[in-house]
């Protein structure tokens, strides 16, 4: 497999042959390692010396199940820390098709001048992005894929990055008319944008089958890994995950205290029936949406959505629980059309939903808007778009909007703020909020998901359980997994490895795996520790710490000892 | 004394997402899913009171009760 280099100082392309200390890497894994070993952890995240690393995991292409998540990375300029993203869409599957390892974009371009970087098989060049410069997301994609045929998969920013803002993101298509597979955390956007590169596409007619070292034992550990997951009652067709969406969970959330509502002031939200998955599949039905649709080719899940208006027009593609949980019930907002239609905004934007609901409650309890007034938070959020002072504050994110408004309460951690779980009440992910090298994001080890094997508002074994979800989020975001996907290889690591070995013939055992998987982790602590990243950096707020949440009167009240102890283990 | 009871998701279709439960004495959850006709084995979560619990654990006489099905967080 090949690294394409991209440098945007002099705006020309190399293609390398992967270095064989990269070759058991991919994703989150081998965006960890480049970071480490080609920037330096004190640059600044948006200066010439940050990369902008894109890789498909280890099984994008081959056709695996749930396996085409593409990785986007750089050193954060919301976290300061090593980042990686990774979204659904198509171009994980067809990097990975084109036998492409990674594409590392260096440097960047003079003034304020912007790029499309095209990618087919050995092709790469770099054109000029006037058509689409200051364009939305989906007026780039739709422009992009007129120009380059039905057969090409986007990767773009929208104005939030070009804008260098630090809650922006990187969107990616999908098949068909889909347009907003995210990657999301990190403002990864916003170093996509400093390089001057406003989007990349890729010809997918051009790619191939990926080979098979050995495709007995691929296929037959393919094959299971997807029959485990429609055999699973969380995953398969009679599923939650599947029938409601990530919004499943909603209810559950809210119904144990954990909901960020009103700016994280409680952690349940009365409004709670308007906004839980149910209703949103009764909504969409009833109204001639789409559910149960897939983000990647060949997912056997299919946990997105299409939320149409009253009309059946759609209004954004997907709707997800984190974006109902800090869009809606964090905003003080019970209505899904509300909630889509801002999500719509910060899709078109280029916005991580997550970062920028949380920086507009911040905002709101600032005044600037008022809690469940929704034409005062569109406004407010259209601002970004308008690049107005009050605007530019909301898509620099949470951190950013609380210290200039004289804001104490701002939920983040590392500078990132909180996704769809209060940490008071769901303490694990509290603890990988305040732990992961990834900052506050909770597809780094989520413990929603292992409420039986550790009391959520407890504090026994919170660290032990931290650190099994960091180790397994970091092979499933490098070997291009989906979240979701996990159940199957858990319960069976050899199924992976079977996957992997038969896939590339490494000849990996199980402990080689678990090896690998906490490599990554040691690599992104490394960096951050070169970055001046020191664990009395990566605090919970104090606020948590000693505001008591309603409905359980919870605080964050895991002592030092434990915080302490998640990377003993390592 | 009244109890209020919550369903979700798959446990759902066919009958109300609330309904109220009477009961003269103090039950078990696993007594309370028993009275509703469900199988123990399709429910993923159980939260009494806003706290999580088990089949074994009592239930207030005038508390709530919810059910969920399976279910994973992304």
């Amino acid at each position: 497999m090949q690294l394409l280099r991209v440098n945007m100082r002099n705006l020309s392309v190399r293609w390398e042959g992967t270095p064989d200390v990269y070759e058991h890497l991919g994703g989150r894994g081998l965006i960890a390692r480049l970071l480490l070993e080609e920037v330096p952890p004190t640059s600044d995240p948006l200066g010439p010396h940050n990369k902008l690393i894109v890789a498909p995991g280890l099984l994008g292409g081959a056709g695996v199940t749930t396996a085409g998540r593409l990785s986007i990375g750089a050193k954060s300029p919301l976290t300061g820390a090593t980042k990686e993203a990774n979204a659904g869409g198509t171009a994980g599957d067809a990097l990975g098709r084109l036998g492409i390892k990674a594409i590392v974009v260096e440097g960047q371009s003079a003034g304020a001048a912007s790029h499309i970087l095209l990618v087919g098989a050995d092709s790469a060049s770099l054109v000029p992005a006037d058509e689409i410069a200051g364009l939305g997301t989906y007026a780039s994609s739709d422009a992009l894929v007129r120009r380059f045929g039905n057969d090409c998969t986007v990767i773009t920013i929208g104005p939030a990055g070009e804008h260098r803002l630090t809650g922006a993101a990187i969107v990616c298509t999908g098949e068909g008319e889909q347009r907003s597979n995210i990657a999301a955390r990190g403002g990864l956007g916003a170093v996509m944008g400093s390089k001057g590169l406003k989007a990349i596409v890729v010809q997918t007619a051009a790619s191939k089958s990926v080979p098979l070292a050995d495709p007995e034992l691929f296929r037959a550990s393919a094959r299971r890994f997807a029959q485990e997951l429609l055999n699973d009652p969380k995953l398969g067709p009679k599923g939650g995950t599947h029938m409601y969406g990530t919004a499943s969970i909603t209810a559950a959330v809210n119904e144990i205290g954990s909901l960020p509502t009103r700016s994280f002031a409680s952690g349940s939200f009365e409004g709670i029936s308007d906004l839980r998955g149910e209703k949103l599949r009764e909504v969409i039905l009833a109204r001639g949406g789409q559910i149960g649709t897939r983000c990647m080719p060949g997912c056997v899940i299919a946990c997105r959505n299409v939320y149409v208006d009253e009309s059946g027009a759609p209004i954004v593609g997907t709707l997800q629980f984190e974006t109902i949980a800090l869009l809606g019930a964090n905003l003080g907002l019970g209505g899904l059309d509300e909630v889509a239609r801002l999500n719509h905004l910060c899709n078109d934007l280029g916005l991580d939903t997550i970062e920028t609901g949380a920086a507009l409650g911040v905002a709101i309890e600032a005044g600037l808007a008022t809690f469940g007034d929704f034409e005062s938070i569109a406004s407010l959020l259209r601002q970004v778009g308008e690049g107005t002072d009050h605007g530019r504050l909301i898509g620099s994110g949470a951190v950013t909007t609380g210290k200039v408004l004289g804001i104490r309460r701002v939920p983040a951690a590392l500078g990132q703020a909180m996704p769809g779980y209060d940490p008071r009440s769901l303490k694990g992910n509290g603890l990988t909020y305040i732990t992961s090298p990834q900052g506050a994001d909770h597809t780094a080890g989520n413990a929603f998901g292992a409420r039986k094997e550790v009391n959520p508002l407890g504090v026994e074994g919170q660290a032990r359980l931290s650190l099994k979800l960091q180790i397994l989020a970091a092979m499933l975001d490098s070997t291009g997994l989906c979240l979701f996907a996990r159940p199957p290889v858990v319960a069976d690591p050899q199924l992976m490895v079977d996957m992997l070995n038969g896939r590339f013939g490494w000849g990996l055992t199980k402990d080689d795996l678990d090896r690998a998987n906490r490599d990554v982790l040691r690599t992104e602590l490394e960096f951050n520790r070169q970055a001046g990243v020191v664990p009395a950096a990566q605090r919970m707020p104090e606020y948590m710490r000693e505001e008591p949440l309603p409905p359980h009167g919870a605080t964050f009240d895991l002592p030092e000892t434990e915080i302490g102890a998640v990377f003993e283990g390592l | 004394m009244a109890l209020e009871v919550e369903l979700s998701g798959q446990l759902l279709p066919g009958t109300d997402r609330r309904l109220t439960l009477l009961l003269d004495r103090a039950m078990t959850v696993r007594e309370v899913v028993d009275r509703l006709g469900m199988d123990p084995e399709e429910i993923g979560l159980i939260v009494v009171n806003g706290i999580q619990s088990e089949l074994d654990d009592l239930v207030p006489l005038d508390g709530r009760v919810c059910f969920y099905p399976p279910m994973t967080g992304g």
